[in-house]
């Protein structure tokens, strides 16, 4: 009831044209609906962008529901940073989640800092305060923690600026620092140079001094850590590992980001002095309005994520949508190397890799297989590769690889996988330990309870997709890595299992790919004796075979070749040489024949 | 105002998100309750992890602390000394006892037993299980335990680090981890007769070399020379601390296809070869540099003057690798002249067994190493087993007492040749885990037991092998930034062949 009179309150005022009482003064009527577009703005640009970057980051933490976890991340500075941002990251494999956190995060960040300008007695030219914060949308984020430690830091110094006693004050941001320092590293530098700017801002009386004491505070406070407390590398004591990937340089983005806020925060103040006619409130709200919104506009045009595609994919493999992928794919083509293994493996998944091979370009033994992964996406490419191919050994290295190329060597997506492998090979010690870990988190706890009970080895034996990995496993063993040595291990998979149809098309694809004639011959006379039937694909290099390489007609009839496939390629043989390339592409670029006489051969990597 | 309310909605929602989230963490909760009545008696012991039931441990071992893994909602424990004193204490499902007073009932029950009742219980019922006991022996266990944490993996690692762990507390610092050192392999340290102020490890890839701490100095030298087909690979010390002994390997590896088996490390040529430390020489006289056979894993014996190593024709590798298997020999080695004398004495014939490892006891009395089906790598092998021969009479131990299902692999010997730290696979089939046992006077072990940690759930969640655990009479001193200050700044000298 209350509500409805508050807002029949508020309708009664927009009809007599005018503000109601608490958006009378420019805060309300201008700067918060500003912040808060930046907000949306913000919201939009992660969601159209960065929404399957940020299932994808997902997976590089995992947060655990156990005191020792989290008393791990206290001991190392900047620790609760690091755990809170786990502790949100894990919400990202929810829809509109990472961007809803992003959006609140930078754009409480850029409220903070504004309320902080105005703390200082800066000028007020919002889309200057937006800057820094809005940098998070040129630079892409490794880890939220970043966002995090500057949110966090902004609050503890918008907290600082209301304290009134001097002393307090300075007694309140020594504690500050070091409790920054030791929660939240790096913000203590952060931290340092904003409470000296507000120090100078206000004109405080010991403001030299208090400047250049946190100044050396700051600076020796890693060091005494570094002797007294932490045996970590210089760079952590300093800047925390939890921000980026500790193997990695530090990015540049750090810099700008981080240190745009105190640069900013004293061109305001400075500003804050001049009066003149067109830094007015007048002139400079409906400015700032106008490059926000164009701002949004252009970024939301613009701005992309150039992997998009691969790591759009990436989701859907591990959601095993495989459909979208190639229903995606054939509406957008595809866009790089990532995407191409993606698509040739839901292809593969969905029974279409015969019939759609040409539809999309081919790069050879990579658009298959990382041949030598190293990255992560390549690392959990391979995995589910192999693990299609029913090469268990194989996925579950990859997988394993993959887990440590995380930084805390924690990866729940690949941790499932390796349980499905250790279930298939029937460790089902490993396979619990890793059901216990993930069982300590909230969005995988359920699936890990799920894989308890086929523990039981009678059980597992009995799960449908357990018995058929198992029925296809390898049986020969042999010292061929599947990513380095394709053909060979593919040749022994088949050996044992020329049933396993994955492996097959693989195998099929790869000779074909490489115009291996002799081997896919000789894949094609076990075919046919086994009277299974002939993919189109097949019929097409049969028909050139037996046409350019090996004419044996009598042969040629043997193998099941429709008619239409054969018109069509006869169709070609006779126009290939009066019709112009594009027009040759046109009819023809989806056959094998096309691929064989006009594509280069993808050299071969072994 | 509405600047000084915002600010303070911003500080309300923060302080509530604060709240939560650390609300997530369960909080401990003191579960101090002694039975009042009994309900039933179950006349087996309980399942406790780690197990420690009927085990031996030394009086100086850090408190055992263990989750019961049978269902409760609360649990009571009580020990008993077979001397004097007893202990209680209390829990959800997991015991933790206060080091202090575990420390006294221990030392006072030196050569006796302590007797461990434990009760459970379950939807309002006492459960009392039947009792099981633990023998403290006489001799303590040297106070450190030096190991390499790193990932069990493949081809890649992450972070990986060398750790000293106090036995009597849990205490446990870094002596050098690859983080600080631009992320490449360190491996391979080795204690000369487990001195912490005396020992080495290597380094590859980034800021490359083997380092030899002796009593604070720390040398970096670059170890492959001209004649040696790599840097120095397993090294051991001479007693004197004069030699190191290390094999050189042109070591490989693959993986396997088939279930049960993950992958295969081995050699295509390797020899074993003497360092003399002090003169930074590597002594051709007193090297195996064969090439028609691999001789790997070399040690010195307790007084110097035995070397023992292993060894197999050369044969083609890889192709072969299910074929070769290394014997056990020795050779006598004088560290006057710093020459191998002559013959060859072969002490384990392999004929059906490879074998790894060897460690004689520092009294001389024992020989333990590690026998597998064929290789020199048994960590990969699930029948990697601990095989000892009494050097006195020559017969083999029994070992089943300390051996699994899993593989079995690495050892270290006690400054007192009463306790071994053994690594093995038992736990879950991956991760090596260090376990301690008890070796008596005539050379019988006791059942092995997991070596302790505060929260005794921390295996479940660690994804570390413990690799080469190495006794130490002491804690290392030298500082790890020391080390990475040589390694990061210090020019590697290249050691001669002579």
């Amino acid at each position: 009831m209350y509500l409805y009179k508050q807002i029949r309150f508020v309708k009664l005022y927009f009809y007599a044209g005018g503000f109601p009482p608490f958006m009378q003064n420019t805060t309300s009527r201008y700067i918060i609906p500003f912040f808060l577009t930046f907000t949306v703005g913000t919201f939009l640009y992660f969601e159209i962008n960065y929404r399957y970057w940020s299932y994808f980051m997902e997976q590089y933490g995992l947060f655990l529901y156990k005191p020792a976890y989290f008393i791990r991340f206290l001991k190392q500075p900047g620790g609760l940073s690091g755990y809170m941002a786990e502790f949100l990251t894990q919400f990202f494999c929810l829809p509109y989640m990472a961007s809803l956190i992003f959006s609140l995060l930078i754009g409480g960040s850029s409220w903070l800092f504004y309320l902080f300008v105005k703390r200082c007695g800066g000028k007020i030219f919002l889309p200057l305060i937006l800057l820094p914060a809005g940098m998070f949308w040129i630079f892409p984020l490794e880890s939220i923690a970043s966002v995090v430690a500057i949110f966090i830091s902004l609050v503890l110094v918008n907290g600082y600026t209301w304290i009134r006693q001097p002393v307090g004050r300075y007694i309140a941001g020594t504690i500050g620092i070091t409790f920054a320092y030791y929660l939240f590293a790096p913000s203590y530098l952060f931290i340092t140079l904003l409470l000296s700017i507000y120090e100078f801002s206000i004109h405080s009386k010991r403001k030299y001094l208090t400047g250049f004491c946190w100044l050396v505070y700051s600076l020796l406070l890693p060091l005494i850590s570094l002797r007294f407390f932490y045996i970590l590398p210089v760079r952590e004591v300093f800047f925390s590992r939890h921000l980026f990937h500790p193997e990695f340089s530090i990015p540049t983005s750090f810099y700008w980001i981080w240190f745009s806020f105190s640069s900013i925060a004293i061109v305001l103040r400075l500003m804050g002095n001049i009066r003149v006619s067109f830094l007015k409130e007048k002139y400079l709200y409906p400015f700032s309005w106008i490059v926000l919104v164009g701002f949004i506009c252009l970024a939301l045009m613009y701005g992309k994520n150039p992997l998009e595609q691969a790591y759009r994919y990436d989701y859907y493999a591990r959601s095993e949508q495989w459909d979208k992928i190639v229903e995606h794919a054939l509406q957008n083509g595809v866009k790089d190397l990532s995407s191409q293994r993606y698509v040739n493996l839901a292809l593969s998944y969905e029974g279409r890799l015969n019939d759609c091979l040409f539809s999309f370009q081919q790069s050879g033994l990579e658009g298959l297989i990382p041949s030598d992964p190293k990255t992560r996406l390549e690392l959990i490419q391979a995995s589910e590769v192999a693990w299609h191919l029913n090469h268990t050994n194989s996925s579950q290295r990859f997988a394993f690889v993959g887990v440590l190329s995380a930084e805390r060597c924690i990866q729940p997506r690949l941790m499932k996988r390796l349980i499905e492998t250790y279930l298939v090979n029937e460790e089902y010690r490993l396979a619990e330990k890793y059901i216990k870990i993930l069982e300590s988190s909230l969005f995988y706890k359920e699936w890990a309870q799920s894989q308890r009970s086929v523990l039981d080895p009678e059980i597992a034996d009995s799960v449908a997709w357990i018995r058929q990995k198992r029925g296809w496993n390898p049986v020969h063993d042999n010292i061929y890595d599947l990513t380095k040595a394709f053909p060979v291990s593919l040749a022994y998979l088949l050996d044992d299992h020329p049933e396993n149809k994955p492996a097959f098309d693989y195998a099929m694809v790869y000779v074909l790919l490489y115009k291996d004639f002799q081997t896919f011959m000789y894949y094609m006379e076990q075919l046919k004796e086994a009277g299974n039937s002939f993919p189109v694909l097949y019929q097409e290099a049969l028909c050139l075979y037996f046409a350019a390489i090996h004419r044996d007609p009598e042969t040629f009839r043997s193998y099941p070749i429709d008619t239409k496939v054969y018109e069509r390629f006869r169709t070609f043989l006779t126009s290939v040489n009066r019709l112009s390339p594009e027009a040759i592409y046109e009819q023809y670029g989806d056959t094998y024949y096309y691929y064989a006489q006009f594509v280069t051969t993808p050299k071969e990597l072994f | 105002m509405m600047h000084s309310s915002a600010f303070q909605f911003t500080i309300y929602a923060f302080l509530v998100f604060f709240t939560l989230w650390t609300g997530t963490l369960s909080c401990s909760v003191k579960y101090g309750e002694k039975p009042s009545a009994i309900c039933e008696k179950r006349l087996f012991v309980p399942d406790i992890y780690p197990d420690y039931t009927d085990i031996s441990i030394p009086p100086n071992i850090a408190p055992l602390n263990f989750v019961v893994k049978e269902a409760a909602e609360k649990v009571y424990l009580k020990i008993t000394g077979s001397h004097e004193g007893e202990m209680e204490s209390f829990g959800k499902d997991r015991i933790s006892f206060k080091e202090k007073k575990w420390k006294q009932l221990v030392s006072a029950n030196q050569g006796g037993s302590l007797t461990f009742s434990l009760f459970t219980k379950q939807e309002g019922c006492w459960i009392a299980w039947q009792d099981f006991s633990v023998q403290v022996e006489n001799s303590p266990i040297d106070p450190y335990l030096v190991y390499r944490l790193i990932e069990p993996g493949y081809e890649k690692w992450h972070i990986v680090g060398i750790y000293q762990r106090s036995l009597e507390n849990f205490e446990e610092t870094p002596v050098i981890r690859n983080d600080m050192t631009g992320y490449g392999c360190i491996n391979c340290h080795s204690f000369c007769n487990g001195d912490p102020e005396q020992f080495l490890f290597h380094m590859r890839a980034a800021n490359d070399g083997t380092y030899i701490i002796r009593e604070g100095e720390i040398e970096k030298l670059r170890t492959k020379t001209d004649r040696t087909i790599s840097n120095l690979v397993y090294p051991y010390w001479h007693p004197s601390g004069k030699y190191i002994t290390a094999s050189v390997n042109d070591t490989h590896q693959f993986f396997h296809a088939v279930k049960d088996k993950k992958m295969e490390v081995f050699d295509m040529e390797s020899d074993v070869v003497i360092y003399d430390v002090e003169n930074q020489t590597i002594l051709s006289r007193a090297s195996l540099l064969t090439k028609d056979a691999f001789e790997t894993f070399p040690s010195f014996s307790p007084d110097g003057q035995w070397l023992y190593f292993c060894t197999t024709p050369a044969t083609t590798m890889p192709e072969k690798y299910e074929q070769i298997r290394y014997h056990l020999c020795r050779m006598a080695f004088d560290e006057n002249k710093g020459i191998l004398h002559m013959p060859i004495d072969t002490l384990v014939h392999a004929d059906s067994v490879s074998t790894s490892f060897p460690r004689i006891s520092p009294d001389g009395h024992f020989l333990m190493y590690t026998e597998t089906a064929y290789g020199q790598f048994p960590i990969w092998h699930k029948d990697a087993e601990i095989c000892m021969i009494d050097l006195k009479t020559g017969s083999q131990m029994d070992m089943s007492a300390v051996n699994s299902q899993d593989t079995e692999s690495y050892h270290s010997w006690s400054s007192n040749s009463r306790w071994v730290v053994i690594s093995s696979r038992r736990d879950n089939g991956l991760y090596t885990l260090p376990y301690i046992a008890y070796i008596d006077e005539q050379g019988k072990p006791s059942k092995p037991f997991l070596l302790p940690q505060k929260y005794p759930d921390f295996y479940d969640y660690l994804l570390y092998s413990y690799n080469i655990p190495e006794l130490a009479r002491g804690k290392i001193q030298t500082n790890p930034y020391q080390i990475q200050h040589v390694s990061t700044k210090g020019q590697a000298e290249q050691i001669k062949f002579k």
